[in-house]
């Protein structure tokens, strides 16, 4: 357990949410005087992040006998935005439980994780909290003949396709569409490495908890996280659009050691200091819909009207119901367009980060899409090592459906140079 | 999560004889009664009451075609009284409120708030501002700046609730929630009506939200609650187009028509105020059926039924 100081400015966006009620450590004063000196701190709080990226506290109170003798544990979640699922938080203080015991003279771990057993803890998706499209839906879908894998993450099954060998190139689609988005490109790219095209959670084949509050900016970093660490990616060449680049900035940032270069195009990281009318326009749009009509929402987008009504719906393949879209409907809500707005504050820290790398940046963007055009700028103020600007003509926000083998042929070039 | 509730005593029945409902909201048990359908209408109460404050308006509402949505806040009604002060702050209200939104998923909905279900339930909407259609404001407020005689007056308020003091009387002899709308109230309410408030509170020690409650209002700078309430305030330009109807009772000592105009420069397209007479702080107890149908004949003016 690495113990941390997290900044006022962070706690300040966050609610601090009792977990542990308040008790006296007296009856055991070797386990207190164990945990002073492993936190080193008599009295006040200690932070640690989880591994679900969740802080929390232990507050030592000292009620005058010079060493601690109560304690009571806190979750901090965003501040006004529910908390998450209850298995993580289970899970999370799991975690800390198994500190306290390794830290305690006379208590040993393994006893905790029987209790633990014998209690009937719960530390991953019960029964029914998570979707899965049946495969059926799948079953004809246009220019799409790569054969699904699938690898776990944090209990879910997470989908993505391969082609091709050498270093990977990981690419990362956005709302509302899955891997498909990337079929024009996964064989051009595959001659310059192994393309890696997974779904996020939510998407896809992937697996979609049914939960609103399964769905943070936070969790869908971390799952991404999880399936570069899962398929140990490295030397990547990130490709992403959209929440893509939302997500996959942030795993840049977190684990930049993986990455050696970056193509993002019609995408951003938005640091919650506003958004454009367009953005806005479909955020209200989205959030009074029972349902996204998504083969619709790709046509009036499309700026090259070619695509067919069997490509159409394939993006409407991974969502029978709107139980399946919880993750779609939510996602243009998750976006931090306030200082204060759930992820902001990890996306101004995510950006700082990212101003101190130099790995070599792509910023291929096309000429119509309302949305992220101001996006293009700013990323470019960010890093320090971008190519040239290269605008992709008669393309919208969906470019890898508009121009996918233009974009594929500007990356190749680009990644032939860099 | 055992959702078994509280049970309803039969005696209440007559009185509020709609089902309650619970749902789990940031681990804790919400209990709400949701009857109709049509247009969302969330009817939120403050301290010390819960959802049969609003008793009077969930019929005019069903027959005009909306939904009543009236849950009780963590703390109060039926809901969980979690025994821990930091389990009640303003931000815990705001999250819960927002989680019930979330899983009853509704769109286009109508906030209606007095007293702390005013900066409770904005502060809620403005989370999922987009699903806002309409806003209800009664005897509330929505700003710092700005406190009543009553907030800053010693006798009773500053002392009730003051550190230590504050738990003997609230906690231990339950001198608010034993003595909320009964204490003020204008027409007269009957025994059981006073006994339909004070019994949520019976068992001891379960006064935690009703102390709580008066601690988080922010009267200077820094206090608990200052935070979320200038959040709230700043972002009100965003609501300034919204259908909105400010209903007042003048009588109210706690939020006197100063916060109504206070409101009405904040909200300035707004209705209202539509003051009434004959009633104090807990003005939908004392004038319910009249309140409401001012507020369902605005509602059909503006917004509507339909979805």
């Amino acid at each position: 357990m690495k113990f941390i100081t997290p900044t006022a400015e962070e706690l300040s966006f966050l609610r601090p949410d009792p977990l542990l009620w308040e008790q006296e450590l007296d009856a055991r004063p070797e386990v207190a005087e164990a945990i002073e000196q492993a936190t080193a701190t008599p009295a006040g709080s200690v932070y640690w992040r989880s591994t679900h990226d969740h802080l929390y506290s232990l507050e030592l109170m000292d009620s005058g006998r010079g060493r601690p003798s109560m304690a009571r544990v806190f979750g901090y979640w965003d501040r006004y935005e529910p908390r998450p699922v209850e298995h993580e938080i289970d899970a999370d203080l799991m975690e800390f439980l198994i500190w306290v015991a390794q830290t305690s003279p006379g208590i040993d771990s393994v006893d905790v994780l029987k209790v633990a057993q014998f209690a009937g803890i719960n530390i991953s998706w019960p029964e029914g909290a998570v979707l899965r499209t049946p495969e059926e839906r799948f079953s004809n879908i246009p220019g799409f003949d790569y054969e699904p894998r699938y690898t776990e993450v944090e209990g879910l099954r997470m989908a993505y396709v391969e082609q091709g060998e050498g270093d990977p190139v990981l690419m990362l689609h956005g709302e509302p569409t899955w891997g498909y988005l990337y079929r024009k490109m996964i064989e051009p790219l595959s001659s310059a490495g192994r393309v890696v095209v997974p779904d996020l959670i939510g998407f896809g084949r992937s697996d979609k908890p049914a939960a609103a509050n399964a769905y943070s900016y936070k969790s869908h970093v971390r799952w991404v996280r999880r399936f570069i660490e899962a398929m140990d990616l490295k030397n990547i060449t990130l490709v992403c659009q959209d929440w893509g680049g939302m997500i996959g900035l942030r795993a840049l940032a977190e684990m930049p050691e993986r990455f050696s270069r970056l193509v993002a195009t019609n995408t951003g990281i938005a640091d919650g200091r506003g958004s454009t009318e367009a953005f806005r326009r479909w955020r209200r749009f989205s959030q009074r819909v029972e349902m996204l009509d998504v083969p619709l929402l790709m046509r009036n987008t499309l700026k090259r009207k070619t695509i067919t009504d069997a490509e159409l719906q394939a993006y409407a393949a991974p969502f029978p119901a709107k139980e399946y879209q919880t993750a779609a409907l939510a996602f243009p809500r998750l976006v931090p367009t306030r200082l204060d707005h759930a992820g902001a504050y990890d996306n101004r820290s995510a950006i700082e980060k990212l101003r101190t790398l130099d790995l070599p940046v792509f910023l291929p963007w096309a000429d119509g899409d309302p949305i992220t055009a101001p996006a293009e700028k700013f990323l470019r103020s960010i890093f320090k090592n971008c190519a040239p600007q290269a605008t992709i003509k008669d393309a919208g926000h969906f470019i890898q459906e508009d121009a996918g083998e233009e974009l594929a042929r500007a990356i190749l070039e680009w990644m032939a140079k860099s | 999560m055992n959702f078994e509730l509280r049970r309803k005593p039969e005696w209440l029945e007559t009185m509020f004889p709609w089902r309650q409902r619970a749902i789990a909201v940031n681990g804790r048990r919400m209990a709400y009664i949701d009857e109709g359908a049509g247009r969302p209408v969330l009817l939120l109460s403050g301290n010390p009451t819960w959802g049969f404050l609003y008793r009077d308006f969930i019929t005019p509402l069903v027959e005009s075609g909306y939904r009543a949505i009236a849950p009780d806040w963590i703390g109060a009604g039926y809901s969980d009284h979690p025994r821990e002060d930091s389990a009640l702050t303003f931000a815990h209200h705001i999250a819960d409120l927002v989680s019930l939104m979330d899983q009853l998923d509704i769109r286009g909905f109508v906030i209606v708030g007095q007293d702390w279900g005013g900066p409770q339930g904005v502060g809620a909407a403005l989370q999922r501002v987009e699903r806002l259609d309409a806003l209800v404001l009664m005897n509330t407020w929505l700003f710092t700046g700005m406190v009543s005689k009553f907030h800053a007056s010693p006798r009773p308020w500053t002392t009730w609730h003051a550190p230590l003091i504050g738990q003997f009387f609230m906690k231990r002899h339950k001198a608010l929630s034993h003595h909320g709308p009964s204490a003020t109230t204008v027409r007269g309410m009957s025994e059981e009506e006073a006994r339909a408030y004070h019994h949520i509170f019976d068992e001891k020690d379960s006064d935690h939200g009703v102390l709580t409650w008066p601690r988080t209002i922010p009267v200077l700078e820094g206090d608990r609650g200052w935070a979320d309430m200038k959040a709230i305030e700043n972002r009100l330009p965003e609501l300034v187009d919204l259908p909105t109807l400010l209903m007042w009772a003048p009588g109210d000592e706690v939020f006197p028509i100063e916060f109504a105009n206070r409101l009405k420069e904040l909200l300035p397209k707004a209705e209202g105020p539509i003051t009434f007479d004959r009633a104090r702080h807990f003005l939908q107890d004392d004038r319910g059926a009249d309140i409401a149908r001012a507020m369902v004949d605005f509602l059909n003016r503006t917004v509507g039924a339909k979805l």
